[in-house]
């Protein structure tokens, strides 16, 4: 219990240090959902493979530049919980690129439909 | 039952993992709406915080919440905040030196009343703190915090202000100030683009942070195998003690380690003196035997004991293994004085047997808030330490090892998967990203 308080504290205080950026994606994504939303029959299951995909590269190369991003490297994933702890970094990275692919897609999509 | 008996065949730590994931998104929940507020004890009670440091500002952040009425008053002439844990990194280049410097200013609660003055003296038979300012200042309560005395004075020739100057080239050490750890980096890298002699210090008392000297000893043999002058440098470790670290397995780990990466290690032979013009270290052993050492690197690690405010005050230990250092006399269960109950200790100050870190505080500043709460409200002390601290051992760039453990020195892994003898990126993560953040959170008194 405590520890995942601790965890949860852990993140709001490293956010704190980026709000200004946080607030900044927020306002960007909340701009490209409220365009993709607006548009009269998005299609959101035609953009969701793009998207997909999108993300998943974004989760790779997460998963390959963090450690160098935090001066350690590869080599430095011991055991399990390295690899554990590395693979949530990277599935976050990746869902934040879906956040915006998904609708960006709905938007190009559209764009290419309309063209 | 069948489930029941599968579960009750869990081990205890795993169990106790599965709950907390299990608790998680009901956690999650409480955290994103405001939790609501215990009710406060209503008290005029005068409580006096002496320190300024993260144990201080953190039971004066609690306090300011879990009271009602009460006058508090933080005495401290320091205006910078130090994230002490973050000096190995400072001193290894890893960081730079603004990631540990910081105003308390920032994190003192609304409405505590801030004496910029040093605790001079102890008064507790008149509940009277002293200032060096000659100011006293009447308490009903007190939480003592002023940390340790870094004791330089002890090694004869030592001067910390030539750390990092051309008057002593080759000195470093770690542990007196950012600026300390920012020319220990310097002097490390002066070292390490030519190789030499290394000499790494531990001296016979309890430390702060009793990780620091081995990080450093790492740290240093891993830049000069990135310098490539490894094979041209010696790195010898003089130990005043029988070890180098307190929990054996710890111990052992490290020996086996240094080992294997060609560390030497000589045990109980303290450092008396230092040519700092002449780079000589004088080691004395317990026999008075002295021998002297050349250096092209060394790095001092000071003995330590307690402010002169507490060691010469009624407030220190009178007999017994802390009694040397002048350590505050804590019950190391309750963290109460154990002659002045309206006296309570947090930090590096309190003479119990382990634990002078962050860590430390993290775990006792929410205990110690208890149970002087407690104690105003005209209970018992209630709540019992167990002596937690932690050490993110680095050992070398991009790994380190996380080892927790109590007053007995047994490891105490805070998560269960947690192998505290592996090295690996994600102990490394959490000193290197993790643990400012978290030390943050302690400061304002929320974890």
């Amino acid at each position: 219990m405590y520890e995942i308080w601790l965890v949860m504290n852990i993140v709001w205080e490293i956010a704190l240090d980026f709000w200004p950026l946080l607030a900044l994606g927020a306002i960007a994504w909340l701009v490209l959902m409220a365009l993709a939303w607006r548009r009269p029959a998005a299609h959101w299951r035609s953009a969701w493979p793009m998207a997909a995909g999108v993300a998943a590269v974004a989760a790779v190369i997460g998963f390959l530049v963090v450690p160098t991003a935090t001066r350690s490297s590869l080599q430095e994933l011991a055991y399990w919980v390295d690899w554990a702890n590395l693979a949530s970094i990277a599935l976050g990275i990746g869902a934040a690129a879906l956040a915006f692919a998904w609708p960006a897609g709905v938007l190009w999509r559209r764009h290419i439909i309309a063209g | 039952m069948k489930e029941n008996r599968s579960v009750q065949s869990l081990d205890p730590a795993r169990r106790r993992w599965l709950q907390a994931l299990a608790a998680a998104p009901v956690l999650a929940g409480a955290a994103a709406a405001p939790a609501p507020a215990r009710a406060a004890v209503k008290t005029q009670a005068r409580i006096v915080i002496a320190g300024s440091g993260l144990g201080g500002i953190a039971v004066a952040n609690r306090l300011a919440r879990m009271l009602d009425g009460a006058k508090i008053t933080i005495v401290d002439r320091k205006e910078e905040h130090n994230y002490q844990p973050g000096y190995t990194l400072v001193a290894t280049g890893v960081w730079p030196v603004e990631k540990v410097r910081d105003r308390n200013a920032d994190y003192l609660p609304a409405g505590v009343e801030w004496v910029k003055d040093m605790v001079a003296d102890f008064d507790p038979a008149a509940n009277t703190v002293i200032t060096a300012g000659g100011q006293r200042i009447p308490y009903d309560f007190l939480v003592v915090a002023i940390g340790v005395q870094l004791d330089y004075a002890q090694i004869e020739g030592m001067d910390v202000g030539a750390i990092g100057t051309d008057k002593a080239p080759g000195l470093t050490s770690v542990y007196p100030s950012p600026q300390a750890a920012q020319a220990t980096w310097a002097a490390m890298q002066a070292f390490t683009a030519k190789g030499g002699n290394a000499v790494m210090t531990l001296p016979a008392t309890p430390l702060k942070c009793a990780g620091a000297p081995l990080k450093m000893s790492f740290m240093l043999r891993d830049r000069l195998f990135k310098a490539g002058t490894l094979g041209s440098s010696k790195i010898s470790f003089q130990s005043a003690l029988g070890n180098v670290f307190g929990v054996k397995v710890v111990n052992d780990n490290v020996l086996e380690r240094w080992k294997s990466l060609g560390i030497d290690v000589e045990f109980t032979r303290k450092l008396a003196a230092i040519d700092i013009g002449a780079r000589r270290a004088t080691f004395v052993s317990p026999e008075g035997e002295k021998q002297e050492m050349p250096y092209d690197f060394i790095h001092v690690v000071p003995p330590m004991r307690a402010p002169d405010a507490v060691k010469n005050s009624d407030l220190a230990w009178k007999e017994g293994p802390f009694a040397a250092g002048g350590w505050l006399e804590v019950d190391k269960s309750t963290l109460q004085h154990r002659r002045y109950p309206n006296v309570f200790g947090i930090g590096d100050i309190n003479g119990t047997p382990r634990g002078k870190t962050a860590a430390t505080v993290k775990k006792s500043a929410p205990l110690v808030a208890h149970n002087l709460v407690e104690v105003i409200a005209g209970r018992k002390a209630d709540e019992a330490f167990d002596g937690y601290t932690s050490c993110p051992l680095i050992t070398r760039e991009g790994s380190a090892m996380l080892i927790e453990f109590d007053y007995e020195g047994r490891l105490t892994p805070s998560l269960p998967m947690i192998k505290p003898l592996n090295d690996g990126y994600f102990a490394w993560l959490m000193k290197y990203r993790m643990l400012k953040p978290a030390y943050m959170a302690v400061l304002k008194g929320r974890v």
